[in-house]
């Protein structure tokens, strides 16, 4: 009779196991995940010593258009949600400069442009943040960006050097960029 | 993509356990022929057994070092996406893991030679059994980006994981060597049918302050991902020949591996028991649809980099590709071909046992008297208790659980037998055996964690085992 008894409530404990319980889920909560990860890097630096400049008959003594598939890759350009280009120009040369930066489409067609005025040294770093997407410009630009167009101009001498070591303009640049993954 | 992230959440709401192969209720039950399974030197008095085909052993684990199904997915009104960066994405350490295993016998027998101290035991069993570490830096990565974490290095190693889809065909001897000594050994043949492996990266990706431009993206990279089967399995699944695949690289063949067991049975005394076991030893040797993976290198960008005056000397250069080339060869992506071995996860038992209160008739069938203390085989006590440890090899290091048990014996018939484990996940791992024998036949069902079937969601842990076989003691 104990054994019995026994066996009984051992029963019972496994036809408890096979009704155990469980909180409800929802599992639809996860269609409302979003991963959108901001993605950071260096896209181009551009360097010229002042010799160069003194060198160029021209005024516009650097024009070259750079082929740039980064953004136009199917996986950027399907996820790319908003973003910022930062550029950064610093001039140690003795002369006045205008540097431009165009992005242009496939067919060469110019989308957006920025143009950079800076002094002859001593002059500050002049730095710009350009938005795209959201409230900024429209990210179709960033898109459809498949090739760079930097120029630049000298907009005084070719004679002067500057009294700073290693003159030099220099154009760096930098993306960052949010993506929709999920 | 999102159907993938919803398959990951949904394997860690369910979560598998980092110990998912611990088998402390059926170790050293002796009562149960698959007692041998994890023993193979543990003290058996059965004249034959025969497992059910199919059903003699069917082994289901599944858990969660990290976050549970109720974590996730309860309706707490709480935004899901603040759930999984807080829970999953930055409250999972690269410790924690998943990890599951299943297994399935399909023969099981065992019988006495005709010396009496011998027993052996032969079958076949199929297992799945897989693990993954947290990737916790890649989730960083793929979540937020690597914007505004200037020096943070991104840690490849996160990348850990391993799986395996196997047969396995064994054959062991069980020998009294002395009155108070067992021993036994099983070899083990193991036929491949998947297996993917990816446990030694390394590496990291870093942002840091450019030389030249604003920033600097450094990937030094070490990574590697070996696989077998999985190319056979593709094609069966296109020309609808699954079945057949798996049927003939289950049965010699796929991927073959050679392993085996090791155990004992001690007693110091009439009532105090030392036993252990090693489990697995082997290896499998990935000879056949091998495809193997890798990245590996280290190179820094800072983008497009126009210098002059050199950059004019090629006034066609594409100096995108150039880059995009350079990365390519410092960081090469390649696959080959070649053979791999994989080592089967070891397992380590240990147990000490203390056995008390009446001794039961033993039903072996020897001169050895109803209460056997002088025969060959030894009576069981009503009571046992004791502790017991678990070990067991992975990726990152051996992982250890302790276990405490309780085994009462109600007669011949029934034997119940409970635990209480506590390893590095948990400390509330109750669980509980029943067997029963009703003349020859022998019926077993186990489950850990009982205290988390109140609420399975909320659980990280739920496994069983059950069983059925005939068994003779050759006085049936």
């Amino acid at each position: 009779m104990k054994l019995t008894k026994q066996l009984v409530v051992c029963c019972s404990i496994f036809f408890v196991l096979l009704f155990s319980c469980s909180d409800s889920l929802n599992f639809d909560q996860a269609d409302s995940l979003v991963a959108e990860p901001e993605l950071e890097a260096s896209l181009l630096y551009i360097e010229a010593p002042e010799r160069i400049i003194n060198l160029a008959t021209a005024t516009n003594f650097f024009v070259q258009d750079f082929n740039f598939d980064a953004f136009s890759s199917d996986f950027f350009a399907e996820r790319v949600i908003e973003g910022t280009v930062t550029y950064e120009v610093e001039n140690t040369t003795s002369k006045e400069l205008e540097v431009t930066v165009e992005f242009l489409d496939e067919s060469g067609v110019i989308l957006d442009t920025e143009i950079f005025a800076v002094e002859a040294a001593p002059t500050a770093v002049l730095e710009r943040e350009i938005a795209y997407g959201g409230t900024g410009r429209s990210i179709d630009i960033i898109i459809n960006t498949s090739s760079i167009r930097v120029s630049a101009e000298n907009l005084g001498d070719t004679m002067s050097t500057s009294i700073f070591p290693d003159p030099k303009v220099t154009l760096k640049s930098k993306g960052k960029f949010k993506l929709s993954v999920i | 993509m999102k159907n993938y992230m919803i398959l990951l959440l949904a394997l860690l709401g369910l979560g598998f356990y980092g110990l998912g192969q611990n088998k402390a209720l059926l170790y050293d039950f002796s009562e149960i022929p698959q007692s041998l399974m994890v023993n193979p030197g543990v003290q058996s008095d059965f004249q034959w057994y025969s497992g059910i085909p199919a059903l003699s052993h069917v082994s289901f684990q599944i858990g969660s070092s990290g976050v549970n199904a109720n974590s996730l997915f309860a309706n707490d009104g709480l935004d899901f996406n603040d759930k999984v960066r807080d829970r999953l994405i930055f409250g999972m350490s690269p410790n924690d893991e998943l990890s599951g295993n299943y297994q399935l016998e399909l023969i099981n027998i065992g019988f006495r030679g005709k010396d009496t101290g011998n027993f052996y035991t032969a079958g076949i069993y199929h297992e799945g059994d897989a693990i993954g570490y947290w990737f916790r830096d890649y989730a960083i990565l793929a979540f937020e980006g690597n914007a505004d974490r200037l020096g943070q290095r991104f840690d490849l190693s996160h990348l850990s994981t391993r799986g395996e889809i196997l047969n396995v065909f064994h054959f062991g001897v069980n020998h009294q060597w002395k009155r108070n000594i067992t021993i036994g050994a099983r070899a083990k043949i193991y036929s491949s049918i998947l297996n993917f492996d990816s446990t030694r990266n390394k590496g990291f990706f870093v942002t840091t302050e450019g030389q030249n431009n604003l920033l600097a993206s450094t990937l030094d990279a070490d990574l590697r991902w070996r696989t077998s089967g999985i190319n056979d399995l593709k094609a069966a699944e296109e020309d609808g020949s699954i079945a057949s695949t798996v049927l003939k690289n289950g049965f010699f063949g796929g991927n073959l591996g050679l392993g085996f067991d090791l155990g004992f049975t001690y007693n110091l005394n009439d009532q105090t028991v030392l036993t252990g076991s090693l489990l697995d030893l082997g290896f499998i040797y990935h000879t056949k649809d091998v495809m193997n993976y890798s990245l590996s290198g280290s190179a820094t960008v800072e983008g497009v980099q126009i210098i002059l005056p050199d950059a004019l000397s090629d006034p066609n250069a594409d100096f995108w590709q150039q880059l995009v080339d350079d990365v390519e060869q410092f960081i090469p992506f390649e696959d080959n071909t070649k053979n791999y071995i994989t080592w089967r996860p070891t397992k380590l038992y240990a147990s000490i046992r203390r056995d008390f209160g009446e001794q039961l008739p033993t039903r072996a069938n020897c001169d050895c008297g109803p209460y056997a203390t002088l025969g060959s085989f030894r009576a069981k006590y009503a009571n046992s208790f004791g502790g017991q440890l678990y070990m067991v090899s992975r990726p990152r290091g051996p992982q250890a659980a302790l276990s405490a048990f309780y085994l009462r014996r109600l007669g011949n018939f029934m034997a119940l037998k409970t635990t209480y484990t506590i390893d590095k996940f948990s400390a509330t791992n109750i669980g509980l055996a029943l067997n029963l024998q009703a003349g020859p036949v022998n019926m077993y069902f186990m489950a850990d964690n009982l205290l988390g079937y109140g609420n399975l969601a909320n659980s990280q842990y739920a496994s069983f085992q059950l069983g059925l076989n005939i068994i003779s003691w050759g006085k049936n």
